[in-house]
């Protein structure tokens, strides 16, 4: 049980930008093609590689996560959390897995899942799974989701990408995503930290350490290298949305790339304008999970510096470090105009994804 | 301030708790070392259910700069509170939140009277 909700929710619609639902494997394996199925139900052999930090503690945090399986989960949640419209993902990075064809196998399979149990009898939103180790068949499955109603935009996880998202092996996902008008979604990963710094996971003494930069590095990396090789220039009817990695690394990276760009702009002539342009122009941040500085002013600024056609906002539910509306909230409530207050919980969201609620 | 009759004394031995509902908000008794404590189910985080969480020991660490060597500690077993939404930790006998400092749990006046505990709100 929960206290009472606060009050000002109850007038106000709001879409959640990142809801992850959780797939068992064994689920996912029945909309496997084989071998990969039988990889999964008849092999002693863990096929999901996964780090051994304990994110709960020994469960001092409970576990929402291994319940949150179903749509009536959804369903429960929106009405706890006041969430109107979730936009929900399977979460699973693909970018780790080592033998392309099973990992398009798992793309389609997770697609295939999603549409089944989730959007086909329910009104919810979705993000289709992309994979990216065979670009002209991640293209294909984007032609073929594209039609799917509920599928407002594709999901790439950040993590175990190889090589980085922005190289021009990957221009047929963002070409599919542009043509079939859906966003690009980047997800970080904080388990997946092995995958794109091995040292460090192994250097590290504790989570701490890991989660405080798993996700932060795994987006700068995306940002840097979607902007070095021109890719929102390329594209430049595509949105592209960051999200669980907060948002005070936003502003850090756009004024770090300004300056980087007038001093190297002979580098990327790609780009015709400052990469700040660019990410005021077709990108998106979530906002979960909030910073928590002890000044609020601190926040403030920050929130200011995006603004609201940037921002949108996120609970990253079922996952342990989740972040309740009220956080957001009580900032946009105590500094932000209802104007403001809006475009972040609905009207931005409904930019970006090209939402029709 | 209205006194509520939330349980008997015998009702709760060391270490239990009764999520109670007083005046429609949500209550926690603890009962610690013998004592009662009342705290409202409301974490300051992000406003979890705080009292229903996990109840644990939590660790301290004292850094001994001659030998740099650290000894950490388990303490406090049975008098942590984890907030099950982020694990935020809150000490039982004062309501004192561990993870934020100057952050307690609301807490309410508890007497034990003929056998029962009394709550005042
Ligand atoms: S709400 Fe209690 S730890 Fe976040």
């Amino acid at each position: 049980m929960s206290q009472a909700k606060s009050h000002a929710l109850a007038d106000t619609t709001v879409v959640d930008t990142d809801v992850h639902i959780t797939v068992e494997e064994e689920t996912v394996a029945k909309y496997l093609e084989e071998p990969y199925r039988s990889s999964i139900t008849d092999s002693p052999h863990a096929m999901f590689p996964s780090s051994s930090w304990d994110q709960r503690m020994g469960g001092k945090i409970d576990d929402h996560f291994s319940t949150f399986t179903g749509p009536e989960d959804v369903q429960q949640f929106q009405s706890d959390f006041d969430i109107d419209y979730p936009i929900i993902n399977t979460f699973e990075p693909l970018g780790k897995f080592p033998q392309p064809d099973l990992a398009m196998s798992l793309m389609r399979a997770y697609n295939d899942l999603l549409l089944d149990q989730f959007l086909d009898d329910y009104d919810f939103l979705g993000l289709a799974a992309v994979a990216t180790q065979k670009p002209e068949e991640a293209a294909a499955e984007i032609d073929r989701l594209s039609n799917e109603d509920g599928i407002v935009g594709i999901y790439i996880g950040t993590s175990g990408e190889y090589p980085p998202l922005g190289d021009p092996a990957n221009d047929p996902i963002y070409r599919a995503a542009e043509d079939n008008d859906l966003p690009v979604v980047f997800h970080g990963n904080g388990d997946e930290f092995m995958f794109d710094f091995p040292h460090h996971n192994k250097g590290f003494n504790n989570y701490f350490e890991v989660q405080t930069l798993g996700h932060p590095w795994q987006q700068m990396a995306t940002m840097s290298s979607l902007l070095g090789e021109g890719v929102p220039a390329k594209f430049p009817d595509l949105n592209f949305v960051f999200l669980e990695a907060g948002i005070g690394w936003v502003p850090y990276m756009m004024h770090r790339m300004n300056k980087i760009y007038r001093m190297r702009r002979s580098e990327v002539p790609l780009l015709e304008k400052s990469p700040e342009e660019y990410l005021r122009d077709q990108f998106y941040i979530g906002s979960q999970p909030l910073g928590e500085p002890n000044t609020s002013d601190d926040m403030k600024r920050m929130i200011e510096t995006l603004g609201a056609d940037m921002l949108m906002f996120a609970t990253d539910y079922p996952h342990w470090d989740f972040d309740h509306l009220e956080e957001l909230d009580k900032y946009l409530q105590h500094y932000f105009t209802d104007a403001e207050r809006q475009k972040i919980l609905y009207e931005t969201p409904v930019e970006a994804f090209g939402l029709s609620v | 301030m209205n006194d509520h009759t939330v349980a008997t004394v015998e009702e709760l031995d060391d270490g239990d708790r009764k999520l109670i509902e007083l005046e429609g908000r949500e209550v926690a008794l603890f009962r610690i070392d013998g004592e009662f404590r009342a705290y409202t189910n409301w974490c300051l985080h992000q406003g979890g259910p705080a009292c229903e969480g996990s109840v644990t020991g939590t660790s301290t660490a004292e850094f001994d700069r001659d030998d740099l060597q650290t000894d950490l500690q388990w303490c406090k077993e049975g008098e942590v509170l984890n907030c099950p939404w982020h694990g935020w930790e809150y000490d039982i006998p004062t309501g004192e939140c561990l993870s934020k400092e100057g952050t307690k749990l609301p807490s309410h006046p508890v007497e034990v009277n003929d056998g029962e505990v009394i709550v005042s709100l």
